[in-house]
């Protein structure tokens, strides 16, 4: 990949035949379904970034885990770090820890990518801020392998505080999500022990939502769309 | 490498590195912290990680054969028995980070008997049966941990304590040592028609106090020792061309190399000899001598119960009665566990009580009539700590009333003397006047029945209150038949009379454990108690009064606890794991208790049975909080066998 080629538009990416095969292979990705949030397997993807600026800053890795059958299966995880050779540091260098040794020794993107979406399968995605993680997911896939991401996302930031009315905490982050519920995660801000972090506050929403009578991703979708319709006109 | 092993292997390493933060976790706790770390990855890859809201079931007795291995990752878990006739369900145990259940039903391919129900936001690691198998095979550690469950940590404790007294002494004796390992490599044998002379030159040139005289295949026949020696000089015997085995005293006792020193030690205070032969497959492998403990050990045991034995005065008994308190010290310190402390104390005070009586007779005069002498309540069960008071009395053969009132007439005096005797002793006396000077404490067997009869046939509070003391009783002096007839007597009344039964088991259950479903332990809240629980009202007396009750009811003999619980097993009226559980878990109740009463003393401190938990390290906190729950469940059994 040039240096500069995400600025250039409809730049078709540069595949090996193998690659083209593979995205040929991804599966496509279905509607949220109606089917008991149990029988759902969820793909959790934490990302970390070179910032947060949406258009320029770069995914550098990717963490995921799965939920299946309503559990977290530690057997079942992802993690990449990506090749970056014009990732010049910055200060989120102090957040993620991604150093310029670990990014160069990291994985070629296209292939990293491939293997993600490989991994994440016909499944949903969950993430905390999921906005942001889609839109990064979305722009990385689209400039390394011209591929539309079209997987349904859902945000465990708003779900939170849908589930938990009781907890005042405005705009809480993942960290006041994580010391609420009295989680042990042992290495933050390591994408994949970010991931299971969520994963982990998503089982206790998940919980809640049954509590609540929502028992399936399209229910649970439509609940979060009406909550954040209310909100917004509250808001005006 | 092909595309599809890469990306196996790229996902492997992202496991890894996922389940890093887990082993971490785990490697916190027991038997994880042991476990080789690649066993340790293999179990938390093959974990799902499952949320449990509270009041959400886990696992329950309905839902067939158990197929998970649960270990509990953040929250806590509650065990829920809910009994015949009952509507609420009963707690009988808690389960907290980096514990796991349930072994017992897992590895009996059975449902649980307990419903496993979250008690608040709970995480908990799931590991399938497939799993656990492969693991309980791969690791020695997991493997230790699982068949034994609670015990192999009570283990690490009683391992840690000992190291413990091992480092501050300077020295890796203990009673335990296996005598194999503490015996002479060839003991000094001779054959039984060899001259007493020959014999005794051997003695002298190996410099040895005995010698063993062996048939052809080296088995013991008899042994020589100095004191047989002098024997022959005291008696006159100038032909020291005679066979040694006119003189030896034949069938010596002998135990095995797998026995402990303690067992060593023990023998000779019991049967008053200085040397044990060692017998392996019927051949003699060694013999143990009073000096070669006394070098193990400087605990000099036997040398004490000698002096107490032919202690000239009373006097002499009371100042060696604190060198029993320096003796137990020391063997605390040595790492003795409090069994073996317990079964030494108690066999110091019945030498005491012997020698005491013997004095008293001598004092006195002979009063004419047999009598035994009798103890019950701790000292009846072998339970006895330095701290104890008398509970004893007198039982007399008579043929009627009249001949009865008469011989009490006689004894009374002297049992009133033996009582004043012993409190100057340190056995203080009964504040509820249970001893033999109380003229309804000096009975004859047929009076003594009565009153035990009444006691199972009206079974009034007193009544009751009193079947906890006197049905411990045991024999310290004097003639046991009486003794045993009475015994036989209360068995087979309590076995036919299930009411009594049932009202000694709601008894049983007045003294509840200190843990509670909330918090670690329930503490006294007021007072100069504050924040300290009992460990031997709260901690022992279920235990005691539980393994009595079942003792009892199921013709069980035996007085001593641990002994009642391991009958009780025996009989199949205890399930093996629990009998062992509510073993270790007395034990460890009791060494707590014995280490509290020790550092008390050190810190001049009044002797008390009540411990704060937070002065102890969290490793003894969390076992004793184990332990107190094993008392727990020994209740709620007694409350599902008699529907309490």
């Amino acid at each position: 990949m040039s240096l500069l080629s995400w600025l250039l538009p409809r730049k078709k990416p540069l595949l090996s035949l193998e690659q083209q095969q593979r995205l040929q292979q991804l599966a496509p990705a279905p509607p949220l379904s109606e089917k008991p949030l149990r029988s759902q397997r969820w793909v959790v993807v934490d990302l970390e970034t070179s910032g947060l600026n949406l258009s320029r800053d770069q995914v550098l890795s990717m963490g995921a885990v799965v939920i299946e059958d309503g559990a977290i299966d530690l057997g079942q995880a992802f993690e990449r770090t990506l090749q970056r050779p014009d990732n010049t540091l910055s200060p989120s260098i102090l957040l993620h820890g991604l150093g310029p040794a670990a990014i160069a020794a990291g994985s070629d993107p296209v292939d990293a990518l491939l293997d993600f979406m490989d991994f994440v399968g016909d499944s949903p995605v969950l993430a905390f801020h999921a906005p942001f993680d889609q839109h990064m997911l979305t722009r990385s896939l689209k400039d390394s392998l011209g591929y539309r991401l079209q997987h349904p996302f859902m945000d465990v930031a708003a779900l939170a505080p849908m589930l938990c009315p009781q907890v005042h905490q405005r705009e809480a982050g993942l960290d006041q999500w994580i010391n609420h519920f009295h989680l042990q995660v042992e290495d933050r801000h390591n994408a994949s022990a970010d991931a299971l972090a969520t994963a982990e506050l998503a089982l206790i929403l998940f919980s809640r939502a049954r509590a609540q009578g929502i028992d399936s991703p399209l229910a649970l979708q439509q609940r979060l769309n009406q909550w954040q319709r209310r909100k917004q006109m509250h808001g005006f | 490498m092909s595309k599809s092993d890469a990306f196996l292997q790229a996902g492997k390493t992202a496991v890894l590195q996922n389940i890093h933060g887990t082993m971490q976790f785990l490697q916190r706790f027991p038997p994880f912290n042991q476990m080789e770390n690649t066993h340790l990855a293999y179990l938390v890859e093959q974990c799902q990680l499952r949320f449990y809201a509270p009041g959400e079931s886990i696992i329950r007795p309905t839902d067939g054969p158990v197929e998970h291995f649960y270990i509990v990752k953040q929250g806590r878990v509650v065990g829920e028995r809910t009994h015949a006739g009952r509507e609420e369900a009963q707690t009988t145990f808690e389960i907290t980070a980096g514990e796991c259940f349930p072994l017992s039903a897992l590895l009996g391919e059975r449902a649980t008997r307990t419903e496993h129900r979250a008690a608040e936001d709970t995480f908990c690691l799931q590991l399938n049966k497939a799993a656990f198998i492969k693991l309980f095979a791969l690791s020695d550690e997991f493997r230790d941990f699982a068949l034994r469950g609670v015990s192999s940590l009570l283990d690490k404790v009683n391992q840690q304590v000992q190291q413990k007294a091992a480092q501050t002494l300077g020295t890796q004796y203990s009673l335990n040592t296996r005598l194999g390992e503490l015996a002479m490599r060839h003991p000094v044998t001779c054959a039984p028609h060899v001259a007493l002379r020959e014999a005794v030159r051997l003695m002298h040139e190996q410099q040895v106090g005995s010698i063993v005289v062996v048939d052809e295949h080296k088995a013991p026949l008899g042994i020589f020792t100095l004191r047989d020696l002098r024997q022959v000089v005291a008696n006159g015997i100038e032909d020291f061309e005679q066979a040694i085995d006119l003189h030896m005293t034949p069938e010596p006792f002998y135990l095995s190399p797998d026995h402990s020193a303690f067992d060593a030690a023990i023998a000779m205070t019991e049967r008053h000899i200085a040397h044990v032969c060692l017998v392996k497959d019927q051949r003699l492998c060694g013999v143990v001598s009073e000096r070669d403990l006394f070098s193990l050990q400087r605990v000099d045991l036997v040398h004490l119960a000698r002096t107490i034995r032919h202690a000239p005065r009373l006097d002499t008994l009371i100042n060696l009665r604190g060198e029993i308190g320096q003796l137990v010290e020391r063997m605390l310190a040595h790492g003795a566990s409090s069994t073996q402390i317990t079964h030494i104390i108690t066999q110091l005070n019945d030498h005491t009580v012997c020698r005491v009586i013997e004095l008293v007779l001598a004092d006195k005069g002979d009063p004419g009539v047999p009598f035994t002498w009798l103890c019950f309540g701790s000292e009846g069960r072998r339970e006895q700590t330095l701290h104890t008071d008398q509970d004893n009395g007198i039982l007399f053969e008579a043929k009627d009333a009249a001949e009865a009132a008469d011989i009490r007439l006689r004894l009374l005096p002297i049992a009133q003397q033996i009582n004043h005797h012993l409190a100057a002793c340190g056995f203080t006396l009964c504040k509820g006047n249970i001893m033999a000077g109380n003229p309804d404490l000096c009975l004859s067997r047929a009076e003594w029945a009565r009153r035990f009869a009444a006691f199972i046939r009206e079974a009034t509070p007193e009544n009751l209150l009193a079947s906890t003391i006197y049905f411990d009783l045991r024999v310290v002096w004097g003639d046991e038949r009486g003794c045993a007839q009475l015994r036989r007597g209360i068995l087979e009344q309590v076995a036919d009379n299930r009411l009594f039964q049932r009202m000694m088991a709601d008894n049983a259950l007045r003294h509840r454990p200190p843990v509670g479903r909330f918090r670690e332990f329930v503490l006294e809240r007021k007072g100069s108690d504050k924040a300290t629980l009992d460990l031997k009202v709260q901690g022992l007396t279920p235990f005691v009064d539980g393994a009595r009750l079942l003792a009892l009811a199921n013709g069980v003999e035996a007085n001593n606890t641990l002994e009642r619980l391991r009958q009780l097993v025996a009989l199949d009226v205890i399930e093996a794991l629990d009998g062992a559980a509510y073993e270790e878990a007395y034990h460890f109740i009791q060494q707590t208790r014995m280490q509290q009463h020790q550092l008390q003393t050190r810190e001049n401190r009044p002797y008390s049975n009540r411990v704060d938990p937070d002065s102890l390290n969290q490793l003894d906190r969390r076992i004793l909080r184990e332990a107190l729950r094993q008392a727990q469940r020994l209740q709620s059994s007694l409350a599902l066998r008699y529907q309490l």
